[in-house]
């Protein structure tokens, strides 16, 4: 195998970053074009190389694969090299095949030939392939971009689509459909899936005429295995749409599985015709033409990557800055051009390297999510590094980014966790196991391992990409030093009802729970709940965990005693009755309180407010109890059909 | 005549008597008709569900099956009310196996079943913009507010598919409501924050700070008056601002009425109490 002696950049580079990516160490993309480093060239100069400096020998080896590779990627092909001794890309082409495929590749280009001819018909006229992913983690995006390009080699012309965003009624414009999907939770479509699938169920378009099929991804230690696949496999046949293969369900190793359903789908598909006709006749034919086609594509290296249906856009960031040394806060304004598929961090990033690179923030990993990259964006806790800038603000829009909130901030949009960090530690929500694994039950069954359902509702339980980030959802973290925060109620909450837990170790996690600094510190699950997936299994959990406690320690407590006075007064009129709220839950002291703070005279005179007649606020103050006010009924008058709430209660909890 | 079942929530007419009062003339301006639930119960105030969710979605199950009987959709004054609405009927059309526990137990002690496909849930701010339309409202006007009007939403309502058309991160429907009623909305940050009403009773200075970080997010914004759409949380805001400014040390003191009130005062109802509230304002407001 030959190496390459010189490397350079023809004109009209596109900045796309492709070969960058691919060998960072030889090609730095910057404004205007791809550059060549200075690091691996002979004349140490930093440009495109069109003098053609050499490469140093040291690199040459090492580099000529990859510096190939990129040339083949480069999308607009100005990506040049040549050989030592002088042999020029075009002709090392040429030459390559006859070293090393001189028998395979010209009778696989011959056979491509001769299936064009009979597959002439199917190959001519629209060869649109719609690409739909639905994806929670960027798995199903992936296989869809791979899926694109591998679609190229049987004569069609893909597009991978985000179904976010989508019109349902333009499914019908497609005739050739695959949908590439995870399922999240239990049986849910992936968050960027979501709208289109209700849009879809609303609307029930007609979809006669669209051939499809789908490549299901999932986890089938879930009940709900691919389920999300298998409800767009259903919508689709029930709306009259074809489908071209039956669905492929993939677990957690997709890649296998995904591969089977391509190679399989692909020339099944590409047999459509551009009046929607499906040809199965001509399916060995077009595998025949699809394999000589991808010979011929690593030969000449024409090959156009699939794009991302999604507009650049610009926007106005408004990033906090502070500055630990001078305690000065502030928000910077700036003004920034980004590609619509760029993440919080992605615009993070290019405004550090182009504009201040004293801003400071924690980054991610480019192979998934960073639990402490989160930051507060337009108001949401969002981790910075997987989060879509387009899925929060439009266009010309206004994107505020802040530090977590609840958490020391050390610098502009960095976050100390040492909180986080120390309640965990000193509740050690994790395994205490008692007995030990491995004895045995009365029964015996054995000890310390779990079933596969109870395996899987604890994780379901605990299913959330940051619990650092879920402490931040709560809007009484920020404001109350002592709670630990939704998260780590979250961790304790799962710990108790772990199977394997020590009969002690749970009786701890229910006594930091119930205890100052536990669950009952949260002011307004509702804060937490709005928070996306995330924020509503927190709250979730915050409630089973309250329902439990109360149980456990019987009402006990202000909370406690609220949740029992509460549900009481309703149960006895059917609506709250407020008076004996507040005199059952605060107490003598707790009343007396509200009169020396001058709750109950703002009460009384409506201060601020304009509550109409002053009498209603006498009334309150002057019929026992005292120091009410604002009370107008002392007595609720019960609902119509009363008997019916009672009824409710006593079917559902007789408590109360 | 668009025609709504009526959901006053729980406190409208309790102790917060002031919205029940402004509710139905601004109503009948805007040609808005609220028909009674007959017989509809307290919606739990997510503190029910503390101790027994069950038991709280039956009871608002209930309610949905009470308006569902009166064939008509639900509208509500209260943000609190409506989150709570529309939580539990979201979780009746996701979860079928929470539907059918609470059916059966309406079943047997009503009479009534809920089918979910026929009821939504709406808080009368989404009603005013998504339905009747700001148009028809600002031709309305008598008085115009002319004043810098501060808006607090709270979180209940502020979820996707709970708040009309609206942007549940960063809400506009009340500037633009305050803006067509001849008010100067004012923008500041916390309008969507808690001020943990559910806790009022039950903790104490958390739940001042973080009643207090909003008053004085809105009064230093320059707000001469704040007007809430949560009738639960106005409650903290205005009874309790003296005592959050205290617990917090921070400036508090802003005149906070329901969002019923100034849309009622505007549209020429009570204009006596219109009055007190300018007059508040200017001595009490920024």
């Amino acid at each position: 195998m030959p190496t390459i002696a010189k490397v350079w950049i023809e004109e009209d580079c596109i900045t796309c970053d492709a070969c960058q990516d691919i060998l960072p160490e030889v090609f730095e993309v910057t404004d205007d074009t791809s550059q060549i480093k200075a690091d691996v060239r002979e004349d140490g100069a930093f440009d495109r190389n069109t003098g053609l400096s050499a490469i140093k020998n040291e690199f040459r080896s090492e580099f000529s694969d990859l510096i190939e590779e990129a040339a083949d990627a480069c999308p607009v092909e100005i990506i040049k090299f040549e050989y030592e001794g002088g042999v020029a890309e075009e002709v090392a082409e040429e030459v390559a095949p006859a070293a090393s495929e001189a028998v395979v590749a010209p009778v696989a280009v011959a056979d491509a030939g001769a299936d064009a001819g009979v597959l002439a018909g199917v190959l001519s006229g629209d060869r649109s392939l719609a690409i739909f992913f639905g994806s929670q983690t960027g798995n199903a995006a992936g296989l869809a971009e791979k899926t694109a390009k591998r679609a190229v080699a049987y004569g069609l012309e893909p597009t991978v689509i985000d179904m976010d965003g989508y019109d349902q009624a333009q499914f019908s414009s497609h005739k050739r459909i695959l949908i590439i999907t995870s399922t999240w939770g239990e049986g849910e479509m992936p968050d960027n899936a979501d709208e289109l699938w209700n849009a879809t169920v609303a609307a029930n378009p007609s979809l006669a005429g669209v051939h499809y099929s789908v490549c299901a991804i999932g986890d089938s230690s879930y009940d709900e295995f691919c389920k999300a696949g298998e409800d767009w496999d259903q919508k689709f046949a029930s709306l009259g749409a074809t489908s071209i293969l039956e669905m492929k369900m993939c677990d957690v190793d997709f890649d296998e599985p995904w591969n089977e359903w391509v190679t399989e789908v692909l020339p099944r598909i590409a047999c459509v015709d551009s009046s929607g006709v499906f040809h199965e006749d001509l399916v060995e034919a077009m595998i025949a033409y699809g394999a000589g086609d991808e010979d011929d594509e690593g030969a000449d290296g024409d090959f156009n990557p699939p794009t991302i249906e999604q507009a650049p856009m610009s926007l106005t960031m408004r990033i906090f800055r502070y500055d630990p040394i001078k305690a000065q806060s502030g928000y910077d304004t700036i003004a920034v051009a980004l590609p619509g598929h760029a993440t919080i961090e992605d615009a993070l990033v290019a405004i550090k390297r182009e504009a201040d690179g004293s801003l400071t923030f924690r980054s991610g990993s480019i192979s998934g999510l960073n639990p402490l990259t989160g930051v507060k964006a337009n108001g949401r806790i969002l981790p910075a590094d997987t989060t879509r800038i387009s899925d929060l603000v439009s266009d010309g829009g206004t994107l505020t980014v802040e530090p977590l909130p609840g958490y020391e901030v050390l610098k502009d949009l960095m976050v100390s966790y040492d909180r986080y960090d120390d309640s965990r530690a000193n509740s050690k929500p994790w395994l205490e196991a008692d007995p030990r694994q491995g004895e045995r039950l009365a029964s015996g069954a054995p000890m310390g391992v779990m079933e596969s359902a109870q395996a899987t509702r604890l994780h379901a339980l605990a299913d959330v990409g940051s619990l650092q980030l879920v402490n931040a959802m709560s809007d009484t973290f920020d404001v109350d030093d002592v709670y630990s925060g939704p998260g780590i109620a979250l961790q304790r909450w799962v710990r108790s009802q772990d199977p394997r837990s020590g009969n002690s170790h749970v009786k701890k996690m229910f006594e930091l729970m119930q205890r100052k600094g536990g669950v009952w510190d949260e002011a307004d699950i509702s804060s937490i709940q709005r928070h996306g997936i995330d924020g509503s299994q927190a709250a979730d959990s915050l409630y089973a965990a309250r329902s439990r406690l109360l149980a456990e320690y019987k009402f006990t407590g202000k909370s406690g005693r609220l949740v029992k006075v509460y549900s009481r007064s309703v149960k006895m009129s059917g609506n709250v009755n407020e008076t004996t709220l507040y005199r059952s839950v605060l107490g003598p002291l707790g009343l007396g309180s509200n009169i020396m703070n001058g709750v109950s005279l703002r009460m009384m005179l409506g201060f601020t407010r304009n509550g109409g007649p002053m009498m209603r606020g006498f009334q309150g103050m002057l019929v026992p109890p005292a120091g009410i006010g604002k009370i107008p009924d002392m007595f609720n008058s019960k609902v119509v059909n009363h008997h019916e709430v009672v009824a409710i209660f006593n079917e559902l909890d007789r408590r109360f | 005549m668009v025609k709504y079942s009526y959901y006053p929530g729980n406190v409208a007419r309790q102790s917060s008597r002031e919205v029940e009062d402004t509710i139905q003339p601004l109503c009948r301006s805007l040609g808005i008709e609220l028909i009674e639930m007959v017989g509809y119960n307290g919606d739990g105030g997510n503190i029910i569900k503390q101790g027994n969710r069950d038991l709280q979605l039956a009871l608002n199950a209930r309610n949905l099956a009470i308006a569902m009987k009166n064939g008509h959709d639900i509208i509500t004054p209260c943000a609190s009310a409506q989150g709570i609405l529309h939580d539990s009927l979201k979780t009746f059309r996701e979860n079928p196996i929470a539907l059918a526990d609470a059916n059966r137990v309406l079943e047997m002690t009503t009479g009534m079943t809920l089918d979910v496909s026929e009821i939504t849930t709406n808080h009368l701010l989404h009603v005013l913009v998504d339905e009747i339309g700001l148009d028809k409202v600002e031709a309305a006007v008598v008085n115009p507010l002319d004043m810098d009007i501060a808006c607090y939403y709270g979180p209940h309502m502020q979820i996707e598919g709970a708040c009309g058309n609206d942007d549940a991160w960063n809400p506009s429907y009340m500037e633009q409501l305050i803006t067509a009623l001849g008010g100067r909305p004012v923008e500041y940050k916390t309008k969507t924050s808690s001020v943990g009403n559910p806790s009022l009773l039950s903790l104490g200075d958390s739940v001042m700070k973080m009643t207090a970080r909003v008053l004085n997010d809105a009064k230093k914004a320059g707000a001469q008056v704040l007007v809430s759409a949560c009738t639960q949380s106005h409650s903290n805001l205005d009874s309790y601002q003296g005592k959050a400014g205290r617990v917090s040390g921070k400036d508090t003191d802003i005149p906070v009425v329901n969002f019923t009130e100034i849309i009622a005062f505007a549209l020429g109802h009570f204009t006596d109490r219109f009055a007190q509230l300018k007059t508040r304002a200017m001595l009490i407001g920024s």
